[in-house]
């Protein structure tokens, strides 16, 4: 079984946001409007963080790009009490929105806050959407699923070619948007991935690896050229 | 033999059998914050929770705040009644109904505000089919409904003599009253079995209602988030919940005392004792927020530290820093010296223990939320009218229920305090077997 | 007693045997509530062992209040019958 996950190089993260616009138009994630957006309500399942460097203060700036963390033990799903968000057997943390009763509790327990919650009604299904991805109705929790309906395709297309599916066909739209080539992707149970590889750096690092989340999103720290 | 009840307990019936003006004016200005409440509630339902003041990273307010506060205002009563009835304190004859009666009517009050809080309430369902005891939501179900369902028992099974006297003597709702009465006649058999199953109850009650603030404390403390994940949430909340639940049991019975005229059963000694137990708990509360604030702040995460200066001196100073007045400061000044005005004073303190409890359970809940792990910009939230009518409406709806309450039943136990009466002698002797020498000469 | 007294007596005590089977009928409900989330969490591997922690606390609380109840209802009739 694969275990599908991601490395982050901030080395070369140049913070050009073309991830998150690629996620949004992937995945269908509404434009909320600017009376929303003034309230704090956006929705982006990729969100660029900016940390100033402590080392050097007021001059660096560091961009963290945020997806979901894709958890091996999230928090998340332990608090869901109706079986809403839950991780499945490829490690990929699912949201299930025509089950969420919108009680906001796993976005209280994300330790990274990659939930997001539909305060309105922000859209209806149109033309112009991915037809892959479902428009989320109000009151529900999304967050983002390393574009897993990618990875339904690409089982489906070597399933009517009548050939093994190729762990490299899967690649979330956020990876293959990046101009600096950032974001790698792949399968971390397959030793000899790229991405496992990238894991195993001397640079790897976890978000808030202290929590025990176990994190399947890991980030390469900059400062030794390209390492 | 039960059926009479001449003379002195007159009063207490009064309220049942006439309905003066006061009480339709009471509705009609409960019923404005109740108006006020379903227009925002329905708003909120057709527009989604979009007309609060919630966002990203503020995904709870005023709704988590309420239910934690009114679940916790509601171990006034049973918790209370129940312990002062085991260790057989006679001054609480006058008092155990209206605690029991606050815990019934708040529980419901509380479990609804999850109601509220739910993006989608035509979901509940889900809860029910496809719930999963992982999450610290279902233990509140469980326990929640498990203390609804004994502090009903228990308000309930010390009221049946009342309600006999109701059937004999009332003349109205006589259907209504023989149902409920299950043929009491007050023979000594039935006061036996009505004695043990109150004694059974007040036992099974208090684990329950112990247990269930501290599972309401479990949904904090169960996620990793700072200044939630604390070992003392459970006793904490505890804590804290029979603090409001004295004051609020305390407003409760002067605001009664002044409508219904009760203030030969109510008496300054009354609220002296109900007021040095607010001081007690205002103490132990104290001493559970000292030793909560002071682990966090020399442990000095800075995760941690960012959510308890952004209290102490950050945006949400005022609220903290008024929970500390609300809940410290100002009963320790009131409540020190209770020999002169002591209504006055035990009203004061119990009306800013209400307030600061409120405060208390919204300071733990919003700025853990506003200052998240991650370099986000801070998240400061407005509750907008939805949130305020909705807690208005929340607090008017209790109010009525308990006004509506004691025009169908005595708010004061008729029997309870028939026995006390007649039964100076047996106290008489208990107390003198507390006594040593004299115990022995006995026995 | 005239007859639409004993009417009325019959009345009110199937109006308590009503009230009596929402008692059990709730409390019933709630037990195959509890038991239903124990075989859903054991189908779907989903931390059997926190259900059936909590359900072996809290099915016998239920029991012992409903018994209570039973125990009063019952009582305070065989007595009022007697008489």
């Amino acid at each position: 079984m694969a275990l599908w996950g991601m490395v982050i190089d901030l080395d070369r993260c140049t913070g050009c946001q073309a991830c998150v616009m690629a996620c949004k138009a992937e995945n269908n994630i509404p434009a909320v409007g600017e009376k929303e957006a003034k309230r704090e309500r956006i929705i982006s399942w990729m969100q660029v963080l900016t940390e100033t460097d402590e080392e050097h203060h007021g001059e660096k700036m560091r961009f963290i790009p945020r997806p979901c963390l894709q958890c091996d033990d999230p928090p998340c799903t332990k608090v869901c009490p109706v079986y809403a968000t839950y991780r499945n057997p490829e490690g990929i943390v699912a949201q299930i929105y025509a089950r969420c009763i919108g009680c906001r509790f796993c976005m209280a327990a994300c330790p990274y806050n990659a939930k997001y919650f539909n305060w309105h009604t922000y859209q209806k299904e149109g033309p112009g959407q991915n037809p892959d991805v479902s428009v989320r109705p109000k009151g529900v929790v999304e967050k983002c699923t390393f574009c897993h309906h990618r990875l339904q395709k690409a089982r489906a297309r070597a399933l009517a070619e009548k050939r093994d599916f190729d762990p490299r066909e899967y690649v979330p739209a956020c990876a293959e948007a990046c101009l600096a080539q950032a974001i790698v992707f792949g399968d971390l149970s397959d030793p000899v991935s790229e991405v496992a590889k990238l894991a195993r750096s001397p640079r790897a690092f976890k978000l808030q690896e202290e929590l025990g989340t176990k994190p399947k999103v890991i980030y390469l720290t900059e400062g030794e050229g390209g390492g | 033999m039960a059926d009479t009840a001449d003379g002195p307990d007159q009063t207490l019936l009064r309220p049942i059998a006439e309905t003066g003006r006061g009480f339709y004016w009471a509705v009609a200005l409960l019923s404005i914050p109740i108006l006020w409440g379903a227009l925002a509630y329905s708003v909120q339902f057709y527009e989604g929770l979009g007309v609060t003041g919630l966002h990203q990273p503020v995904s709870w307010g005023f709704y988590v705040t309420n239910f934690v506060f009114f679940i916790g205002i509601s171990h006034a009563g049973t918790l209370i009644s129940a312990i002062l009835r085991l260790s057989k304190a006679e001054w609480r004859r006058p008092i155990t109904r209206m605690a029991e009666v606050i815990t019934c009517m708040v529980l419901f009050i509380g479990a609804s505000q999850i109601l509220v809080d739910l993006g989608r309430p035509d979901r509940l369902l889900n809860v029910i089919l496809h719930g999963r005891y992982q999450s610290p939501l279902l233990w509140d179900a469980t326990s929640i409904s498990a203390y609804m369902m004994a502090s009903l028992t228990y308000l309930y099974l010390p009221m049946i003599p009342d309600i006999a006297i109701l059937r004999d003597r009332l003349g109205k709702r006589k259907l209504f009253y023989s149902v409920l009465a299950l043929g009491w006649t007050g023979t000594e058999r039935q006061q036996r079995i009505l004695n043990r199953a109150i004694a059974i109850m007040a036992v099974l009650v208090i684990p329950i209602a112990v247990s269930v603030h501290s599972v309401v404390s479990f949904v904090f403390s169960m996620t990793l988030q700072p200044m939630w994940h604390s070992t003392i949430f459970g006793p904490y909340f505890v804590v804290g919940a029979i603090f409001s639940g004295i004051a609020a049991l305390i407003v409760a019975m002067i605001i009664f005392r002044k409508a219904y005229g009760l203030q030969h059963y109510l008496k300054p000694i009354h609220f002296r004792y109900l007021g040095q137990l607010l001081l007690v708990m205002a103490l132990l509360w104290f001493y559970f927020t000292f030793a909560e604030y002071l682990t966090g702040y020399y442990g000095a995460e800075p995760e941690e530290l960012k959510v308890f200066w952004a209290k102490f001196t950050g945006p949400f100073w005022p609220f903290f820093w008024g929970m500390v007045l609300c809940n410290f400061v100002v009963p320790l000044a009131c409540l020190v010296s209770l020999k002169h005005h002591t209504v006055g004073k035990v009203l004061t303190a119990s009306l800013f223990v209400i307030v600061g409890m409120w405060l208390e359970r919204f300071i733990i809940v919003v700025p853990t939320l506003s200052f998240p792990r991650l370099p986000f910009p801070e998240g400061i939230y407005w509750p907008t009218w939805v949130e305020w009518g909705e807690t208005a409406g929340s607090f008017g709806l209790f109010a009525l229920f308990y006004l509506l309450f004691t025009k169908f039943f005595p708010i004061i136990s008729i029997w309870e305090i028939r026995e006390g009466r007649e039964g100076l002698k047996e106290v008489e002797e208990r107390l003198i077997t507390y006594l040593p020498d004299e115990a022995e000469e006995r026995t | 007693m005239d007859r639409s007294d004993s009417d009325f007596n019959r009345l009110v005590r199937t109006l308590q045997w009503v009230w009596l089977a929402v008692a059990i009928l709730l409390v019933g409900g709630i037990i195959a509530w509890i038991i239903h989330l124990i075989r859903a969490a054991w189908t779907l591997g989903d931390v059997p062992s926190a259900s059936v922690g909590i359900s072996i606390v809290a099915i016998p609380v239920f029991i012992v209040l409903v018994s209570v109840v039973l125990y009063v209802f019952l009582g305070l009739r065989a007595d009022a019958r007697e008489r």
